[in-house]
C-alpha cells in the first residue's frame, strides 16, 4: 500500500504505530511537504494478517531473534524451551532478520521479552485468565516483573502485580 | 494525481524489501544443505510421517548427515516417532539448535514448542473468529522460521514431512525454490490413490523439482510365524498410477505392526529391524534416493 497526499501530490511517509486497541493496530502517516497526518486503523483481521506475514510497519529493524514469530504468538508453549536470552542472529547476506517483525515495534513487545521466565504454576494460573484478556495480562505482568527486577514470574509475583494493578 | 506506480516507495515500510530479506536469509541457511526432499501424499493416514522418520534414519545409518522438518504444524508427530519429544531445545550461536535423535538425525517440529500432549496449536489473536483469513499465513511463517532459524549445519539431506492436502504445495514452491525432489506416499487402496493422484498432478505442474517416485506403504502383510505374504488391499493400483504419471515406484513397504510400536516408543523401526521385509525395503528406499541424487537412475 502507498499513500498520497492529495493536497501536495506527494507520497506520504510512515511515521509511527500506535498500540493495538482491541486488536486493531493504528499506523500514522505524514506528508513530508505539508506535514498533514492521517491514521490508518486496521481491523483485527488485517492486524492479525500483518502479524502472520511477519513484516514490520515502518521497516525498522531490531536485533534478530530466532523463532520470534512462533515464540511471540504461539498461545501455550513448553516453558522449558528457549527461555534464555536469545543471541542476535547474523544478518550477513540477508540483511536484518525478518523475525523481529511487528512484535518489537508495532505491538510493543520488546525484543528482550524472552525473560522473565514463567514458572509452571504461574503459567497454569495465567491459563485461567479469560482468553480475550490473557495476552494483555501476560504482557502487563511481564512488564511489572521486568520493572521490579524479577527474573522469574511466580504465583507470588503475579499476586503482587495484581495488587499493583489495583485489581 | 500520481498513481501507484509513480510513487517510488511504500512510505518507509519497504515490505517488499523485508520479504526479500526473509528469502535471502532462508537461502543463506539452506546453502549448506545438499538435497532437500519433500515427503508428501495429499491423503492423510497413509504413513507419511513414519516413512519420513524411517527414511531419515535409514539415510543416517548409511552415513549421511540428515535433518527432518515436521511441516505438519497442526498435527506434529515426527518428534515422537524419532524419540526427541520432550527434548529441550535452546539457542545456538546463529539460531536454534535442533533436537537430536538417537541416530543423530536433526529434528525441528512444532511439537517441541507445545506445552503438553493436549495442547493444540493456537495462535494468540484478538479473536479466533474468521481465523481462516490469517491462520494459513501464520503457519507458513512458522514453517519458514523452522527452515531459516534452525542451526542445521551441513546436511546431506533435509527431509520435509508435509501435512496431508495439496494446498501447501504452492507455498512450498515459494519457500524452497531449490527443492531437490518429492517422494509421494500412498497405500494400495483406490480411495487413497484418488487423492494422491491430485497431489501428483499438482507436484508435477507446480513444483520446479522432479517427483523422485512413489512409495506404497502398508503394501502387504507378512505373517510373523510362517513368513507368508498376503495383500491388505487389492494390489496393482500403485504400479498403474506410477505408469500413468511416468514416475518410479520406489518401493512397497509391507505392513509390520512393529513400525507402529516403534513409532509409539520413539525407537526407529529401521534401526531395530533392519533384517525384516519392511526394514530391507526402507533401506532400499534410502539407496534409491541416494542413487537419484547421484544421477544413477
Amino acid at each position: 500500500m502507498k499513500f498520497l497526499c492529495l493536497e501536495c501530490n506527494t507520497a506520504m511517509e510512515f511515521k509511527e504505530t500506535a498500540t493495538p486497541d482491541q486488536g486493531s493496530l493504528t499506523a500514522i502517516f505524514e506528508c513530508p511537504d505539508c506535514f498533514a497526518e492521517f491514521a490508518m486503523h486496521m481491523n483485527p483481521w488485517e492486524t492479525q494478517m500483518l502479524k502472520s506475514l511477519d513484516v514490520q510497519l515502518g521497516g525498522k529493524s531490531e536485533a534478530a531473534q530466532p523463532m520470534q514469530m512462533v515464540r511471540s504468538f504461539l498461545n501455550q508453549q513448553n516453558p522449558d524451551n528457549l527461555t534464555a536470552e536469545a543471541p542476535t542472529v547474523s544478518t550477513e547476506g540477508g540483511g536484518k532478520c525478518p523475525f523481529t517483525s511487528v512484535v518489537a515495534e508495532a505491538f510493543q513487545e520488546p525484543v528482550e521479552a524472552t525473560g522473565p521466565v514463567w514458572t509452571p504454576e504461574a503459567l497454569a494460573r495465567l491459563e485461567r485468565v479469560p482468553s480475550f484478556v490473557r495476552s494483555m495480562a501476560k504482557t502487563g505482568i511481564e512488564e511489572f516483573a521486568r520493572e521490579n527486577g524479577h527474573t522469574e514470574i511466580t504465583a507470588e509475583v503475579m499476586d503482587t502485580a495484581r495488587g499493583n494493578f489495583g485489581m | 494525481m500520481k498513481t501507484y506506480k509513480d510513487l517510488p516507495a511504500d512510505g518507509g515500510s519497504n515490505i517488499i524489501g523485508q520479504v526479500t530479506q526473509q528469502v535471502n536469509r532462508l537461502q543463506q541457511r539452506l546453502a549448506s544443505v545438499r538435497h532437500i526432499v519433500a515427503i508428501m501424499s495429499g491423503k492423510g493416514g497413509v504413513g507419511k510421517s513414519s516413512v519420513t522418520a524411517n527414511l531419515a534414519s535409514a539415510l543416517g545409518l548409511r552415513g549421511h548427515s540428515v535433518g527432518v522438518i515436521d511441516a505438519d504444524i497442526n498435527g506434529p508427530s515426527i518428534a515422537k516417532m524419532m524419540g526427541v519429544r520432550g527434548q529441550r531445545i535452546d539457542y545456538g550461536d546463529d539460531g536454534v539448535k535442533p533436537a537430536l535423535s538417537p541416530l543423530g538425525v536433526k529434528v525441528m517440529s512444532m511439537d517441541l514448542f507445545l506445552k503438553d500432549d493436549e495442547t493444540p496449536v493456537l495462535w494468540e489473536a484478538q479473536t479466533q473468529k474468521d481465523a481462516f483469513t490469517w491462520r494459513g499465513t501464520m503457519e507458513m511463517s512458522a514453517l519458514r522460521e523452522f527452515l531459516s532459524d534452525t542451526e542445521w549445519g551441513s546436511l546431506d539431506y533435509l527431509l520435509i514431512d508435509l501435512p496431508p492436502g495439496t494446498d501447501r504445495l504452492p507455498n512450498l514452491v515459494d519457500l524452497l525454490p531449490n527443492l531437490g525432489g518429492t517422494v509421494v506416499v500412498t497405500i494400495p487402496s483406490g480411495v487413497s490413490q484418488l487423492v494422491v493422484k491430485k497431489s501428483l498432478t499438482m507436484a508435477k505442474k507446480l513444483l520446479n523439482a522432479p517427483v523422485i517416485g512413489v512409495v506404497e506403504n502398508m503394501a502387504a502383510y507378512v505373517c510373523a510365524d510362517c513368513g507368508k505374504t498376503e495383500d491388505l488391499f487389492p494390489s496393482g493400483h500403485t504400479e498403474e498410477m506410477a505408469r500413468q504419471f511416468d514416475v518410479s515406484l520406489l518401493g512397497k513397504i509391507p505392513f509390520d505392526p512393529r513400525i507402529s510400536i516403534a513409532s509409539d516408543e520413539g525407537s526407529v523401526f529401521v534401526d531395530q529391524h533392519r533384517d525384516t521385509p519392511a526394514g530391507r525395503t526402507l533401506i532400499a528406499l534410502a539407496e534409491k534416493i541416494e542413487a537419484f541424487f547421484n544421477h544413477e537412475v
